[in-house]
């Protein structure tokens, strides 16, 4: 579906990824791991056209989208919903959802909030309070529900279920396998809550220092023992976890 | 012959004004081109000037020579008087001269601090927004209230130079600005190059930086205000005693907050140079459009006065300016200490 | 003692109505718009130039202000801000160009002030039209007039900003316009939007004004700390800020004159823009963000699930 290749991208003189390649498969649940400061965000917003990219190809569907600004990638059915400031706190639950469809037509409109609504039906209770007022998973809820009504192919999900209780972090995990399972939406997202992030996906890869240091079926990221050495905190000098990588899986 | 006369006259003039325009533009120069505060409120420290004259040396005259009546008519005749002594006595003109100057820079340095006081925390707009009002609200009341320095109707100023000969008077005065400008320039040329000159260019470019080397950015602001509103001061004290009265709509925000801006816009803030060079530039053009605008008027058959042709020629002149060449004239130099100048000789 | 009551709240409609445009153009283009007094003075003009002209009653002027008005709004927002913005200027320079668009509007209201005259032969530098009201059971026809406006004003911005999808985006777009960007709204339109606003209402303000007092091409500088101070002791990033600061500021404004003109004589009048100054300060010191944007009122936005 999406295909990173030598990505070298940062913020203006600040170079922050290097040589990244990723790939993302229609259908299949793509999540990122790594330390803090690994630059896995930074690739979140490289994909949507946030960063300065200086070398390297992004396709989509077979075509160049590198150097594709955001709002034309949003026509292309694809979303990426930001970590904090997802939603417009002073307007209501509703008419977050009318926004996400402002290009859409009337009619249309309508059919997406229907659709929206029943993959989140928690929404519906609520439709009229300001989504200010919501607690953070219903926030990240309505986030989500606003990249349906803009009909996306790919979902690019920056820590979703970042400061959500591990109760509302399952639901929020539960809907993301829904996604993929029922409305043959793909999502990519990048994971704190790491062990349980790949337990539901299907591909993993693991970033350290803005470069892959493994990429490779979840399953196998979860039982690689370099993962589980960094996040036991065994293993603290990266350099020995990002030597091995081949670029292939 | 008078035509010689009129041209002399008129650059009698130019540097007059030159002079007063480089002292306001140096002072704002200091505030906003090397510490980022945006004092839109700089006509106020030039009135503080004129209020110290208008206000409390001719009520202490009055006291002095002990003359009865309501304060305007008693203004006069205290001016006249002064006047008179001055006359015999050049001394007891450059006296209270320098004595009216030590007021008006204590006056503008209190009324400085004071009026960044309630704002000096917060952010550029809320700041500068604050600064126009303090001065605006300040420039009413000494315009419609007439007893504080005789507002719309206007209050003598003693003649301080009454010594010289009048047709050779505008020259002193020219004289006078023009060297106070120059004192004012080299004083602020050194200031600007100790540390806390360094430290107020931190401070504009980056408030943490400062705030990190354990720097008071309040305390910072405070005292750049008040510095540069008692300099300004003096501008209007050169001006009042240069036009023998005061008038409170002399001392407006276009004359005095919006014209000194231009000049640095024109210069290029952050350069002392550049503002001598722009305030240069600012007179040059505006007395002349003062000194011809009833030809002016006549030849492209204005229905309106001329005046009102120079401010939409300012105001266009200002968005120009910020538009293309927004660094002026002469470009800011960066800051070459004498470590770093050694390193850069070897 | 009526006639005070009824100049306090013609004199507030009128600030409530300027304060309105500078809160909704510093919400989306972030400059504190000083030429915004100026708007009025031009809407003034325009009333008067139409009396003059035509004989057209200037409180049927305001249709044709209120458009004119809005064409100068987003003339300014084009001609003096927008190069500017595209260079990424600092907030300072913005300032300093609304500034100078100010001295430029002062001085065609100047120019033209003048060539009117020479065309009435009459002083068209100073004018009212307090002889020109009309009254309904005693009530004059500025405090009917400005009040129906503040009303249609607030119903109709009310309208537009929640019932609307061009106004939901608008709201969007003013909370968050990289976000609003991503989703296809055109941020650029909510800016032009908020200019046109502005210059209409203010525009529309001064074609009541010369009702309550005299104009001359330098009323803009009385207005303008009123109106930067009902917007700030309201709250710059809320637009009911200005209907809240608009009040607190017109009505103290001209209470306090009338108590000083009983005690010290009509020389105080003046002194009225000191309790506006002094308003603001207070603000600035104890609620920097103003009434809207103190935590008082976000309970009470949230009690009342605004």
């Amino acid at each position: 579906m999406i295909k990173v290749e030598k990505l070298n991208a940062g913020y203006g003189k600040l170079q922050i990824l290097f040589d990244v390649d990723v790939e993302v498969s229609s259908g299949k649940i793509t999540t990122i791991v790594g330390p803090n400061g690994s630059g896995k965000s930074t690739f979140l917003k490289s994909l949507f056209g946030l960063t300065d990219i200086y070398s390297g190809n992004i396709t989509y569907d077979n075509k160049d989208i590198t150097y594709i600004p955001p709002h034309e990638k949003t026509k292309m059915g694809i979303s990426y919903l930001p970590q904090t400031n997802n939603v417009f706190t002073n307007l209501s639950v509703i008419e977050n959802l009318k926004i996400a469809g402002y290009i859409l037509k009337k009619n249309e409109l309508e059919e997406r909030m229907n659709f929206a609504l029943k993959v989140f039906p928690e929404l519906k209770d609520i439709l009229n309070k300001k989504a200010g007022a919501l607690s953070g998973g219903q926030r990240q809820m309505l986030a989500m529900a606003t990249a349906l009504v803009r009909k996306t192919k790919l979902l690019i999900l920056d820590e979703p279920t970042a400061q959500l209780s591990p109760k509302l972090a399952e639901v929020i995990f539960d809907k993301i396998v829904e996604l993929r399972d029922d409305y043959n939406i793909t999502p990519l997202l990048v994971e704190q809550n790491a062990k349980r992030a790949l337990e539901i996906s299907d591909v993993g890869y693991m970033f350290v220092s803005g470069k892959v240091a493994y990429g490779g079926s979840a399953k196998s990221l979860l039982e690689h023992e370099k993962f589980q050495s960094y996040f036991l905190g065994i293993v603290d000098d990266e350099s020995q976890i990002g030597d091995n990588y081949d670029g292939s899986y | 012959m008078e035509e010689v006369g009129k041209m002399v006259e008129l650059i009698s003039l130019i540097l007059f004004f030159f002079g007063l325009y480089m002292i306001v533009s140096l002072s704002l120069n200091l505030e906003f081109g090397y510490g980022g505060i945006p004092n839109f409120g700089k006509a106020l420290s030039v009135l503080t000037g004129a209020i110290i004259v208008g206000g409390i040396l001719n009520r202490l005259l009055i006291w002095y020579f002990g003359v009865s009546g309501d304060f305007i008519s008693a203004s006069s005749i205290a001016c006249y008087k002064l006047t008179e002594i001055i006359i015999q006595n050049p001394l007891v003109g450059l006296g209270i001269f320098l004595i009216t100057v030590a007021m008006a820079m204590i006056a503008g340095a209190i009324v400085g601090a004071l009026s960044i006081l309630p704002s000096a925390k917060l952010r550029e707009d809320y700041l500068g927004v604050t600064l126009l009002a303090i001065s605006e609200v300040v420039f009413f009341i000494t315009y419609y209230d007439v007893r504080i320095i005789g507002g719309y109707y206007g209050i003598s100023a003693p003649d301080i130079l009454a010594f010289i000969p009048g047709e050779y008077k505008i020259y002193a005065y020219t004289v006078l600005a023009i060297v106070t400008g120059l004192i004012i320039y080299l004083f602020l040329e050194r200031l600007l190059n100790s540390p806390y000159g360094r430290v107020l260019r931190g401070h504009r470019e980056n408030e943490d930086l400062i705030k990190a080397f354990g720097r008071d950015i309040m305390k910072l602001r405070i005292k750049t205000v008040a510095l540069g509103s008692a300099l300004a001061s003096i501008a209007g004290v050169i001006y009042v005693f240069y036009s023998s009265n005061v008038t409170g709509n002399a001392f407006t925000r276009v004359e005095w907050t919006f014209y000194p801006f231009l000049i640095l816009l024109l210069g290029g803030k952050g350069n002392n140079k550049g503002v001598v060079l722009g305030a240069l530039l600012f007179v040059l053009i505006r007395i002349l459009i003062e000194f011809y605008k009833f030809d002016i008027k006549e030849l492209l058959h204005l229905p309106f006065e001329a005046v009102w042709i120079q401010y939409i020629f300012f105001g266009i002149l200002a968005l120009l300016v910020l538009c293309y060449r927004p660094e002026g004239l002469l470009k800011e130099k960066p800051i070459y200490t004498p470590p770093i100048k050694s390193k850069l000789q070897n | 003692m009526m006639g005070v009551i009824e100049g306090t709240i013609v004199w507030s409609n009128i600030i409530v109505l300027l304060a309105l445009g500078l809160t909704m153009t510093y919400i989306t283009t972030a400059v504190p718009n000083f030429a915004q007094a100026s708007f009025a003075v031009v809407g003034s003009y325009i009333a008067l130039t139409l009396l003059r002209f035509i004989g057209l009653d200037p409180y049927l002027s305001i249709p044709l202000t209120f458009i004119i008005g809005g064409l100068i709004g987003i003339s300014t927002y084009y001609i003096a801000l927008k190069p500017l913005i595209k260079r990424k200027a600092s907030i300072e320079m913005l300032m300093i160009a609304t500034l100078a668009w100010d001295l430029i509007l002062f001085g065609i209201i100047g120019a033209y002030s003048e060539i009117l005259g020479s065309l009435t032969k009459r002083t068209e530098t100073l004018f009212v039209f307090t002889n020109l009201d009309f009254e309904v059971y005693g009530l004059p026809g500025r405090l009917i007039v400005s009040t129906m406006l503040v009303l249609l004003t607030i119903i109709g911005l009310y309208l537009l900003l929640y019932k609307t999808k061009f106004g939901i985006a608008l709201r969007a777009s003013m909370e968050n316009p990289s976000l609003a960007e991503a989703m296809g709204i055109n941020v650029e339109n909510t800016r032009l939007f908020s200019w046109f606003i502005s210059g209409s209402l203010a525009c529309m303000a001064g074609s009541i004004l010369p009702y309550l007092q005299e104009i001359v091409p330098q009323t803009g500088y009385f207005l303008i700390v009123s109106i930067f101070a009902a917007s700030i002791v309201g709250g710059l990033y809320h637009i009911a800020g200005a209907l809240i600061g608009g009040y607190i500021i017109g009505v103290s404004e001209s209470l306090f004159t009338y108590l000083l003109s009983m005690f010290f004589g009509p020389g105080v009048l003046v002194y009225g823009k000191v309790i506006s100054l002094i308003i603001m300060i207070i603000a600035i010191l104890i609620i920097p963000r103003g009434v809207t944007g103190s935590i008082l009122w976000r309970r009470l936005e949230k009690w009342l699930n605004l």
